[in-house]
């Protein structure tokens, strides 16, 4: 595997990590690199600007 | 002592060895034991969590907590989950045996992202921001390849703008779809060369863990 295909795979390994999943109330606040995280109400909501609108879209299910 | 959640599992069986076990309710969540005092913003502990998020992929579904949710014990874990646990125990009955996969791809025309200093509300920022990321839009004969040949082998798909940047298609597919799924990809890529997307996968229940509210 090369250094840049290692590297992409980290990357997107890391941002499934960071910005999918459930978000569960808890009292940890992670800050990493220069990210904007946003802390609101007693949810802890562990991702960037980007992420917060995402999930504020309408959802498409098909 | 603490333990970083990694996931909420159906059965015990599925996390051991791999993780700790930790009840609650019927079900179970899979966790990594740490000190209290070590910070979760250290990159060897994301990257030992997702090694593990992997591996009990491969042992069975389950579905993604997002990095960031620690516990201290049962009784904690118990009290944090319970609004959850009702959905969740529907979510990994009706997705036994699935997974995730993804599509990134880089929007046609990517509009300029705002710059924060350019307002001087953070909502406006925010609107314009939004704005600009709802704008984005794949090349729409790409879109129509995906619909036409990843969607099929999917029991549930999503389109959703993820930045100002990029799109991304997110498919639901039962594990021995997988490798038709990573098929139409390279199919894909064979036929868009120039279109810059990522398929990637399999992962645990992520974009689609939220669908039973």
């Amino acid at each position: 595997m090369s250094d840049q295909t290692e590297e992409l795979g980290i990357l997107e390994t890391l941002d499934h990590l960071l910005d999918r999943g459930v978000v569960i109330a808890g009292e940890a606040v992670v800050s990493i690199g220069d990210v904007d995280l946003l802390y609101l109400g007693l949810n802890i909501v562990l991702a960037n600007v980007d992420a917060i609108i995402r999930t504020s879209q309408p959802k498409q299910i098909k | 002592m603490k333990h970083v959640v990694i996931g909420a599992h159906l059965e015990k069986r599925d996390i051991e060895p791999l993780a700790e076990a930790i009840p609650v309710a019927d079900l179970w969540l899979s966790g990594m034991p740490i000190e209290d005092a070590q910070p979760l913003g250290d990159r060897e502990l994301l990257l030992r969590v997702a090694q593990i998020r992997a591996a009990l992929l491969d042992q069975g579904t389950f579905i993604a907590i997002r990095y960031g949710f620690t516990a201290h014990g049962e009784s904690d874990a118990a009290v944090k989950c319970a609004p959850h646990i009702e959905r969740w125990r529907r979510v990994l009955h009706d997705c036994r045996g699935m997974v995730e996969m993804t599509l990134k791809v880089a929007a046609a025309a990517p509009r300029p992202r705002p710059d924060r200093h350019d307002f001087d509300s953070g909502a406006a920022y925010i609107r314009a921001l939004h704005d600009a990321t709802r704008a984005a839009e794949v090349e729409p004969e790409f879109r129509r390849a995906v619909d036409a040949t990843l969607a099929p082998l999917a029991v549930k798909h999503r389109w959703s703008n993820r930045d100002t940047a990029s799109l991304e298609f997110a498919a639901l597919v039962a594990r021995e779809s997988v490798a038709a799924v990573n098929d139409a990809g390279a199919a894909l890529k064979r036929d868009f060369a120039s279109v810059p997307f990522l398929l990637s996968g399999p992962w645990p229940l992520e974009v689609f863990a939220d669908d039973h509210e």
